[in-house]
């Protein structure tokens, strides 16, 4: 370039006159969210020994029943035939819980697949994971048709916890009162400790349970304990919140002057008051919507 | 946090709001729209959406309307802005310390709402007149309009008030010719000669109320004491009183920080006129709101902590010629050392939507850097020399040159849905200087 540029502005003329295509500097490709690369999930010693084991459970158990049903084979064509109808029954219903054990997995896949897009502002993402959750939730049947004409991601939400979610929460609340109910009970009949922790264990579990099964979920043993261990994570949040409330409780129930007075149910206040902060906690795990 | 987007006519506030704010919500859903923004935020935010509106009585800026008109086909750029319009943006964002991600766990990510105002260029010009008695913008209005092309532009008027007898009566027809022709006067300095100071702002653009009696003032030689003179400076009074208490009390005066938009590249090829014209809009401008805060504000958390001064348009110049344009916005805005209470300042060159892209052109056998770009008159592609820009306040001989109006480009490819945000240059630069401390 020349050290003493020309100094007037003008505008160049060009031979070519013909109506342009408008600038494209490739835009939408540079600015486009950039996939973070998967963390490479390297197995523990603990994982590897598992799957070993698994995979000669399995895989023995398999050759061993093929031996049986070919040995029975060998001594009659009709004891082959009924070896080998009971093997494939057997391995058929092992074969099904896994696949709902799948299933209750996918599920709870797809509320989280669900709140992310709410989480990002993904409109398209968002109304179609909203519009597959309302096809499995009768509660939101009502509704599927205001939800398929919501036309932004703001209007979704607020028809969602309007609509359906808001007879969720009805259903999850009374669900936990039920649950608080049992375990006040059980409080006073059960002869010893060990049994009530017993109790509160099983309760607990089959809360969960019902508050997924009440979200559209059928979560199967490890679904449950999935979701068990995200309701621990949203009881975080929810006990923060009701902490003040629960030290209340605690200290009213098992000040000795009370509990004299009170007996065994002041434990029992307590243990209801966990069943509906665990009710709470398993709606938040379970809600399509992030909880605001 | 409200962010003021302030700026003289023409400078592109209404375009600089459009892709701020669809860059925001792109960025919001995770797209790299504004790289120093997310450097600022260090990757922790987790979303952008406009608040909804509630029953406020400003009417709401019309950003996805903008858009729309910006990526259809013909493309059309927003009008003349004629009124005041708020839009607000709630960034969700993850806290960074360990306190703020436990109070995080319990009331959800951090929002910051940026509140955005959108309002006629000219208005701003009145900033400087609120500490001015009428005597004294009696007296320097004159003498500006007594100088150069202006004085041409404002011949009727200035032939009017030379005329006027010192004992001017307040005349209702004479308060009203004497307004036309100075209303006339400042159009055309406006339009046909590229000026900016000119005062007052409604007289060029009276907003929605449309012209009212408290308008219908003009500058007055002090020879003149006669009736007209009281009824004059009552109408300026009354004017400055219903501009602060309408406009500058309720909506500039609270905001947090400032993006001051310069057509600096405009003012330079307008002509050694206009461009001195532009400097002295921006001194004055710069002054009230370098202004200083009290220690009331800064006990408070009060008055405008920042102020960006962009050069807009800087996609019309070569990116080599960015850092001269730089300079000559910093010359043209001031280098006066700040106060301990007075705001931080900083200049940017920012285009809010890139419609062009650097080329090379020979001229008088010279090899230049030219920019390239569709032109909204017939669609075709042409290159534009814009001249040498130089670092600051040039000298007479650069002024040789016959005065030069940039053609208006068309914007590119744009998606209406804005899920890609608007190509920029500079404007994350800006935000993230104005905001990132606070994100």
């Amino acid at each position: 370039m020349s050290d003493t540029p020309p100094r007037r502005p003008r505008i160049l003329t060009e031979a070519d006159d013909a109506p342009a295509q408008r600038l494209d500097f490739g835009w939408e490709q540079a600015v486009a969210p950039v996939a973070k690369p998967r963390a490479s999930r390297r197995w523990s010693a603990l994982g590897l020994a598992a799957a070993g084991l698994a995979v000669l459970l399995v895989g023995l158990s398999v050759l061993d029943v093929a031996n049986f049903v070919t040995d029975q084979f060998a001594r009659a064509d009709w004891l082959g035939w009924v070896t080998l109808a009971v093997a494939l029954l057997g391995f058929g219903l092992i074969a099904w819980a896994v696949l709902r054990e799948l299933r209750g997995l996918w599920a709870l896949e797809a509320v989280d697949a669900a709140r992310a897009a709410f989480a990002r502002n993904d409109y398209v993402a968002a109304r179609a994971a909203t519009l597959a959750w309302a096809a499995r939730v009768p509660a939101a049947s009502p509704s599927v048709n205001a939800l398929r004409g919501a036309n932004d991601l703001d209007s979704l939400r607020a028809l969602l916890e309007a609509g359906p979610l808001a007879e969720l929460d009805r259903a999850t609340t009374a669900a936990g009162r039920v649950a608080a109910a049992q375990a006040v009970g059980a409080t006073v009949v059960m002869p010893t400790p060990a049994l009530d922790a017993v109790f509160f264990v099983w309760r607990g579990f089959r809360l969960v349970r019902e508050v997924a099964a009440i979200h559209g979920l059928r979560p199967g043993i490890a679904g449950t304990f999935g979701l068990l261990r995200r309701a621990l994570f949203e009881a975080g949040a929810v006990a923060a919140a009701d902490v003040a409330i629960d030290a209340a409780t605690q200290f009213v129930a098992t000040h000795p002057l009370v509990k004299t007075a009170i007996g065994e149910s002041g434990k029992g206040a307590v243990a209801a008051r966990r069943m509906i902060l665990l009710a709470r906690a398993a709606a938040r795990a379970c809600r399509i919507l992030p909880s605001s | 946090m409200r962010l003021a987007v302030t700026g003289l006519s023409r400078a592109g506030k209404t375009v600089f709001l459009t892709s701020l704010v669809a860059n925001l919500l792109a960025a919001g859903q995770g797209a790299r729209t504004l790289p120093a923004v997310e450097a600022a935020v260090g990757g922790r935010l987790r979303g952008a959406r406009i608040v909804p509106a509630e029953t406020q009585s400003t009417p709401r800026f019309d950003a996805s309307g903008h858009l729309l008109a910006l990526a259809s086909d013909p493309p059309r750029w927003p009008e003349r802005t004629e009124d005041l319009s708020t839009l607000e943006i709630a960034l969700e964002i993850e806290p960074r310390s360990f306190l703020g991600k436990a109070r995080g766990m319990l009331a959800g990510n951090r929002s910051v709402t940026l509140e955005l105002l959108d309002y006629p260029g000219e208005w701003l010009l009145d900033l400087p007149m609120l500490n001015q008695s009428y005597a004294d913008w009696s007296r320097e209005t004159l003498a500006r309009l007594r100088r150069g092309r202006r004085a041409q532009a404002a011949a009727a008027f200035l032939a009017f008030v030379d005329a006027l007898p010192a004992g001017a009566p307040a005349e209702e027809s004479l308060a009203r010719q004497g307004f036309s022709l100075y209303r006339d006067a400042l159009r055309t300095c406006r339009d046909t000669l590229g000026f900016r100071f000119l005062q007052p702002g409604r007289a060029l653009n009276p907003g929605p109320r449309g012209e009212a009696p408290l308008l219908w003032f003009f500058p007055l030689p002090e020879r003149v004491t006669g009736e007209l003179a009281p009824l004059l400076r009552r109408r300026h009074e009354a004017y400055l009183d219903d501009q602060r208490s309408s406009f500058f009390d309720p909506f500039f005066r609270r905001f947090h920080r400032q993006a001051v938009l310069v057509d600096a590249l405009g003012a330079l090829h307008a002509g050694e006129e206009a461009f001195d014209d532009t400097a002295a809009a921006l001194a004055a401008v710069a002054a009230s709101l370098r202004g200083g805060l009290g220690l009331f504000d800064l006990l408070t958390g009060q008055g405008v902590r920042r102020v960006g001064f962009a050069a807009t348009k800087a996609d019309h110049v070569p990116s080599r010629s960015r850092d001269a344009l730089l300079g000559l916005l910093g010359d043209l805005v001031g280098r006066d050392p700040a106060g301990p209470l007075d705001a931080t300042t900083s200049v940017h060159a920012i285009a809010a939507i890139r419609c062009t892209e650097d080329d090379v052109a020979t001229l008088e056998g010279r090899p230049v850097s030219v920019v390239r770009g569709v032109l909204m008159e017939g669609g075709v592609m042409r290159k534009v020399y814009p001249g040498e820009v130089p670092l600051r306040r040039p000298d007479a001989a650069f002024w040789e040159h016959a005065f030069f109006e940039m053609p208006v480009f068309q914007p590119p490819r744009l998606d209406g849905a804005g899920r890609a945000g608007i190509p920029h240059l500079g404007l994350d630069a800006l935000l993230a200087q104005l905001i990132g401390d606070l994100l």
